[in-house]
């Protein structure tokens, strides 16, 4: 696309996105908030799967790990949000830190390590109840507050979220076209290239599943302010799977890609669960559509159709 | 004569229980070219990951710089100034040619310094000028170069590292004879850049040509070494390990 065409295109998306909560009303921006936030999410998934090529399946256990920290020292603790929140972020990179490790392996056993990492976390969440407070998890989380200043309503929330989120957009792109990003790129690649290059490709990976396991987290802490408590399900595998589906249906490597997959995803299961109740099965369904017919995810999909189009035209 | 560039002392080397490298000895000294020459499957490039520290060889040291490689990962080798030109020319075929150029000067990958003030430091510029060719693919992905303009790729990248020693596994495989004639000029100019090469191959024209020095490999060990020169007229060699006729 043509960078005048790109342009308009990111400020009609960005006006839509400003003027959304004026004309629709608090579902739909409810919906919209969480599109964000679990975009997020799966752009912090996508950090590995699409750039560096490890395909993780334990981004809910951050995700859960901030939520779980903020929320307990919130509700428990009467911590302000100025600290609960960047608490609840350093909490879920401290266990990315440690879960880091899975680096050591590659391919299948990479994701089988992060599935048994993500079962420890949630049984965690699930069995530890005197603390966790177990299945009901925490709930009466307030709506932050730092100083004079608080959010006082989901639309004041949305916009929020809306501003922190296109700040980790902005850093994601910087990051990813980044020597760093490159050699990510180059380590997705060939590994073996890589080292005789010169690069510690070990070294490479867990920076950079410490780095998306902390933007998973912020996701988290996100989350929980919205949706005023967390519980054990969302430490669960569904949310790691689904989190790494929205970035591979909307397009991995690309930015937008885990967002237009967060709102497809999210989009369809409220529409479809609303009358069928195998929403779950519609979702199957459309993975393997997305799979079969554009594997390079939605995105790839409007680029190749675009690229179709313009031979179309010119022959 | 000084402390050789690479020294190679009695290295032995395994896949798994094959027994490949049996005892393999070599010197390079600063500024030259040795050609390793052998028909396939007698442990070519092994030779080379041997070195470069991808297959560590069992028994026996490589010496880089006057320093023993042993137990050392592959990407702590290439740091100290040792670029690989691998077999098949494995550019990275998603990422552009700028990108697979700039790739080694990543700060990320701690290019060694070197010790060249006497050897061209290469950069981008330097690079597109030397291989006109890949100026006017400059944003294209590497995967949709020719195989000639992909060889180039290939060298480019091992030199923007700014190596002392380039490795060149048989970068005249699969290239058509005009091709090759080109691998070879950029060798030398490489040389008289300053850059040592320890070159692998089967074309045996292409290594009489460039190499300073030739070792003919073969089942493991070294059945020939000496100039090209005497390379020529040793008529059994070239026979029995080489397949070119003697009589030339």
């Amino acid at each position: 696309m043509p960078r005048a065409g790109r342009i308009a295109l990111a400020l009609t998306a960005l006006t839509a996105a400003v003027l959304l909560p004026q004309v629709a009303g608090p579902f739909w921006t409810g919906l919209v908030t969480q599109m964000y936030i679990f975009g997020l999410l799966a752009l912090s998934v996508d950090l590995l799967l699409g750039h560096a090529g490890l395909f993780s399946l334990c981004h809910a256990s951050f995700f859960a790990m901030a939520a779980y920290t903020t929320a307990i020292l919130q509700v428990r603790y009467a911590v302000p949000t100025a600290l609960a929140a960047p608490a609840g972020v350093l909490a879920g990179t401290l266990l990315a830190l440690v879960l880091g490790l899975a680096v050591r392996t590659r391919g299948v056993y990479f994701i089988l390590i992060t599935i048994a990492f993500g079962y420890v976390v949630w049984g965690v969440a699930h069995r530890w109840s005197s603390f966790t407070g177990g299945d009901n998890g925490v709930t009466n989380v307030p709506f932050p507050a730092v100083g004079a200043w608080r959010v006082e309503s989901h639309t004041e929330y949305y916009y929020l979220v809306l501003a922190v989120v296109l700040l980790c957009a902005l850093g994601y792109r910087i990051l990813v076209a980044s020597p760093f990003g490159l050699a990510l790129r180059g380590i997705k690649a060939s590994e073996t290239r890589m080292r005789s290059l010169g690069f510690a490709c070990g070294l490479h990976l867990y920076a950079a599943f410490v780095v998306s396991g902390a933007l998973a987290s912020l996701a988290g802490v996100l989350y929980v302010y919205y949706n005023r408590f967390v519980n054990p399900v969302a430490a669960s595998f569904p949310v790691s799977v689904e989190a790494a589906l929205m970035a591979i249906i909307g397009g991995t490597g690309t930015i937008v890609g885990p967002f237009i997959g967060s709102w497809i995803m999210l989009g369809l299961r409220n529409w479809v669960s609303s009358f069928f109740a195998l929403y779950a099965s519609v979702m199957g369904l459309v993975f393997i559509a997305v799979v079969l017919w554009a594997p390079d995810g939605l995105v790839g999909l409007a680029g190749r159709l675009r690229a179709r189009a313009q031979k179309a035209g010119a022959g | 004569m000084s402390e050789p560039l690479l020294r190679v002392r009695e290295i032995h080397t395994y896949y798994g229980d094959s027994y490949v490298l049996q005892g393999v000895s070599l010197e390079l000294h600063e500024g030259r070219i040795v050609a390793i020459l052998g028909r396939n499957g007698m442990g070519k490039t092994t030779l080379i990951r041997s070195v470069a520290g991808l297959t560590p060889p069992r028994r026996g040291d490589v010496i880089f710089k006057g320093r023993p490689l042993r137990d050392q990962p592959p990407y702590a080798i290439a740091q100290q100034g040792m670029a690989i030109v691998p077999q098949g020319r494995r550019i990275f075929r998603s990422l552009s040619v700028r990108e697979n150029l700039l790739l080694p000067t990543s700060r990320l990958a701690r290019p060694a310094a070197g010790a060249g003030a006497r050897r061209t430091r290469w950069d981008l510029d330097g690079i597109l000028e030397e291989f006109p060719q890949l100026a006017e693919r400059i944003d294209h992905p590497g995967g949709t170069l020719s195989g000639g303009e992909q060889q180039m790729l290939a060298v480019g990248r091992a030199l923007m590292a700014n190596p002392d020693l380039i490795l060149m596994d048989e970068p005249s495989e699969g290239l058509a004879p005009l091709l090759v004639r080109q691998i070879e000029r950029i060798m030398q100019s490489v040389r008289k850049h300053g850059h040592s090469i320890l070159l692998v191959e089967q074309n045996f024209e292409l290594a009489m040509s460039v190499a300073d020095h030739i070792h003919v490999l073969a089942s493991g060990r070294f059945v020939f070494q000496g100039t090209p020169g005497a390379l020529s007229r040793e008529g059994e060699v070239l026979d029995h390990h080489l397949g070119v006729s003697g009589r030339r």
